[in-house]
């Protein structure tokens, strides 16, 4: 628990970071002390490492991840997701620890951003990925320059070179894996069906 | 009926067509994967990612807001130390209560900034939201980007700046696509009831 | 008598190199089963080198290791010990870091943490002073004794040698571990070992999952220490001793059962098996010693008809540590996570009548061996994923009933109809006093490691 002398330091060194800020900022900063000072005088979540790369809040860890295309790229991922209507859950689903996945194309397609919010740590299952869904993880990653291969001893490199881990990172509920807010979602409805029936 | 599968017919030979000069990986993946790719493809079940509203994709409730804005001068190095300072502590976050997840991330060499977030329902929704709850705590994180307006979240001319920014994505996933915020908040709190009533009676 | 416990020799002539593969590896643990582990320092290069030299003589190979022998040694190297011997850096650089680390600063990996924190273990561990361990396995005291004497004989003889620990284990009433069960029952299959599985066991996993040099489960060979000849048919050995808090057990199965067959049943349900080793599959009601002692049965079951975990809980020890056909929740690969068991129990048999805190703290418990050609990365995420919670499996907090570190007011859940059994405030009881990786050399690397020069 910070003590109020903390939380003054913490909120002078707000001021003094925003000395130079667009007066928009420094506005909105004065408006919002109240709020950091409560902020502030509360033990933080801490964000962790969530392994070699990514941030982690509570279970929940983000992976952020920028490729340069390979030529040709950007038009055949286009094409594979468009023949999957955009919606990867076939794939996803198995993997079972992801909360969500991006695919975002930028810089004129010379360029894809691939974000996902899931569970645990980083590397922890990738070999359970390579032996289970190979093909799939391949047909997506041959897009990307330079990847060798979901195989090769060189993929997990691949994918540290290019994952940065993110500065700030919040979860809503950074406790509840996919497979416990699943089993919430029985037990909620099992619930709502016992209460149908004696109501 | 027969006008969807000719069209996935269409999909799966354009995308075969695309994959003739991909690396071999890709190629041989492709043909391994393709029968359930077929069947994924027809599946009925499978809901096509819907619009957000005015720009990004939705699943469900869930939708993605995902930006990449160009850091104005100093302000790389302001919103680095403010996060530090927040510690992952983002109460405003908490507040708004119809966001999922969110992440800043600095591209770049610290030129630019993604921004990348998981929220409930439409995008003007959102954005209000956002507004009207927390503006001034977004307007300490975002006036450190090139082109904010003036007034900041309370500037007409924000959401037009908001969308200026944002990049559509081409796949959208969501684990619980029906779920938002305040369902998966009821739900634990339903099962931590659950858990105790089971153990008085067990 | 062996042949039934290892498993049928196969029709397929083994495609490893049994000559060159350590004994341990592939035989198994006897049945009585006697022995010793001794634990030395090496104070001087030349010293361990002669050392090394003189009880190769007496290491034994896996050739016909599914035949009755009478004693076997093994011999393991800590990162310490390959430093003691002069191995080249370039040799040493090749290791992985876990190893090279130790598993004391493994302990974030390994979520040692608490009581099994490595600032509470013995003072033998955890500080790179144990370089080269030994492993004497015996199916009678006689013969144990005789290969234990020849060990000494040698590393007495050499003043550049300290013995740091010799602790004897076995010699256990029925064989039974210090909680008071048969174990060590299930082991992975090793494609082109010489036998076939066992009914159970499944099918036989790719050899290079277990010993380096051969292809893994995706193809390749894993990563293997260099130069060829170190590396080549050796393996990684974890060892893990843990301390039997036998009164806190006892208290537990008292509090939570009010009869003799209650407290038997919760017994089972905390492992998966009766006491014998007869599994709750196969044995829902009562125990089966038959069934138990018979290696052709005892491992005869999956989980296909158990869904619930109605059966075998979900969060029952052998459930865990092989969950087999479960459908966990999230994507496993369950064959790249086995390790080769040699366990070993030490100190006094197990007390069904102690109960008291003084009981607890009676030397007496395991010592887990395990081995693989990656036993660090496995052990790693066995301890995070499958030990220290529920998730992969479903069961959200919980953990390992037998080797799991509890906190205050832990869960262990018992599914079954028509509302589960959850019972509060499980205890650790086995906490973990020390431990180690260690490589096995192939017995080549053994001869390459006493001829260095320099």
């Amino acid at each position: 628990m910070a003590t109020q002398h903390d939380v003054e330091q913490k909120i002078q060194q707000f001021r003094e970071l925003f000395a130079d800020a667009p007066e928009i900022g420094k506005k909105a900063l004065e408006n919002a002390l109240h709020e950091l000072r409560s902020q502030t005088s509360e033990l933080p979540p801490p964000v962790e490492s969530a392994g070699r790369v990514g941030a982690r809040l509570g279970k929940v860890s983000e992976l952020t991840i920028i490729v340069p295309l390979a030529p040709g790229g950007a038009k055949r991922l286009r094409a594979f997701l468009r023949l999957l209507r955009g919606n990867l859950s076939q794939g996803a689903n198995k993997v079972g620890t992801l909360h969500t996945m991006r695919f975002v194309f930028f810089d004129n397609d010379t360029r894809l951003l691939f974000a996902t919010a899931y569970d645990g740590d980083w590397d922890t299952y990738i070999d359970d990925f390579v032996a289970k869904i190979p093909d799939y993880l391949d047909i997506i990653d041959s897009s990307w320059d330079g990847w060798p291969g979901i195989r090769s001893p060189g993929a997990k490199d691949y994918l540290v070179k290019h994952q940065i881990t993110a500065e700030g990172w919040y979860v809503a509920y950074p406790d509840l894996t996919v497979a416990e807010i699943q089993r919430l979602q029985r037990i909620g409805k099992a619930v709502d069906e016992f209460l149908d029936k004696i109501g | 009926m027969a006008q969807e599968r000719e069209t996935v017919a269409d999909k799966i030979a354009a995308v075969r067509e695309v994959y003739a000069d991909a690396p071999e990986v890709g190629r041989v993946g492709l043909e391994k994967m393709m029968a359930e790719l077929q069947a994924a493809a027809v599946d009925h079940a499978q809901q096509r990612a819907a619009s957000a509203g005015r720009t990004g994709l939705r699943q469900g409730k869930v939708s993605e807001l995902t930006s990449i804005v160009t850091f104005a001068p100093g302000g790389a190095k302001r919103l680095r130390v403010l996060l530090k300072l927040l510690g992952g502590n983002f109460q405003g976050a908490d507040k708004v209560g119809t966001l999922h997840d969110m992440r800043f991330v600095f591209l770049d060499n610290d030129t630019r900034l993604l921004f990348a977030t998981t929220y409930d329902g439409d995008w003007d929704t959102y954005i209000d939201d956002f507004s009207t709850k927390i503006p001034d705590a977004l307007d300490v994180l975002f006036s450190n980007m090139v082109g904010y307006p003036p007034k900041g979240m309370r500037d007409p001319a924000i959401k037009d700046w908001i969308a200026g920014n944002q990049i559509t994505a081409d796949a959208w996933y969501v684990a619980s696509p029906n779920l938002t915020v305040p369902e998966v908040r009821r739900l634990e709190k339903v099962g931590a009831v659950v858990d105790e009533f089971l153990d008085k009676i067990g | 008598m062996a042949n039934s416990v290892a498993g049928d020799p196969s029709t397929h002539a083994p495609t490893i190199d049994l000559q060159e593969i350590q004994a341990t590896v592939l035989r198994l643990r006897p049945a009585p089963y006697f022995g010793s582990h001794v634990a030395l320092r090496i104070n001087d290069v030349r010293a361990g080198r002669e050392l090394l030299r003189r009880l190769i003589p007496h290491v034994d190979s896996a050739a016909n290791w599914w035949k009755p022998a009478s004693a076997w040694l093994s011999i393991v190297i800590s990162y310490p010990g390959l430093e003691a011997l002069g191995v080249p850096q370039t040799s040493l650089a090749s290791f992985p870091e876990a190893f090279r680390v130790g598993m004391a600063a493994r302990s974030r990996e390994l979520r040692d943490e608490g009581v099994n924190d490595p600032k509470n273990w013995e003072p033998l561990f955890g500080n790179g002073q144990i370089h080269i361990g030994l492993n004497a396995f015996s199916d009678s005291e006689e013969k144990w004794r005789h290969v234990i004497a020849t060990a000494r004989a040698q590393y007495e003889a050499l003043s550049g040698v300290s013995v740091l620990l010799v602790q004897d284990f076995g010699a256990q009433p029925g064989d039974l571990n210090s909680l008071g069960y048969k174990d060590g029952i299930d082991q992975p299959p090793i494609e082109g070992s010489g036998v076939d599985p066992l009914p159970g066991q499944g099918r036989p996993i790719k050899a290079g999952e277990f010993i380096l040099g051969y292809p893994g489960e995706a193809g390749a060979p894993l990563p293997m220490p260099q130069p060829d000849i170190l590396g080549r048919n050796g393996t990684y050995v974890g060892f893990r001793k843990y301390q039997s808090r036998v009164g806190a057990f006892n208290r537990f199965l008292q509090a939570n059962g009010s009869t003799e067959a209650e407290r038997e049943l919760l017994a089972a349900k905390l492992v998966g098996r009766w006491r014998s080793g007869a599994p709750l599959t196969l044995a829902p009601d009562a125990d089966n010693p038959d069934l138990g002692a018979d290696p052709r049965r005892n491992n005869n079951f999956d989980y296909a008809n158990d869904p619930h975990g109605r059966q075998i809980p979900f969060g029952a020890h052998i459930r865990r540590m092989n969950p087999r056909d479960t459908q966990l929740t999230r994507l496993t690969d369950v064959n790249i996570h086995r390790v080769i068991r040699r366990g070993t129990t030490f100190g006094k048999p197990y007390d069904p009548n102690a109960l008291s805190e003084q009981d607890d703290q009676v030397p007496r418990g395991a010592i887990f061996l395990f081995i693989s050609a990656k036993a660090m990365a496995t052990m790693e995420f066995l301890q995070q994923e499958w030990i220290s919670e529920g998730n992969f499996i479903g069961i959200g907090e919980e953990r390992d009933p037998i080797i799991g570190r509890q906190e205050e007011g832990a869960i262990f859940t018992i599914p079954k109809q028509p509302v589960r059994r959850r019972i509060h405030g499980i205890e650790t009881f086995n906490v973990l006093r020390g431990g180690e990786y260690f490589f096995m050399p192939s017995i080549s690397a053994l001869n390459w490691l006493a001829n260095l020069s320099g």
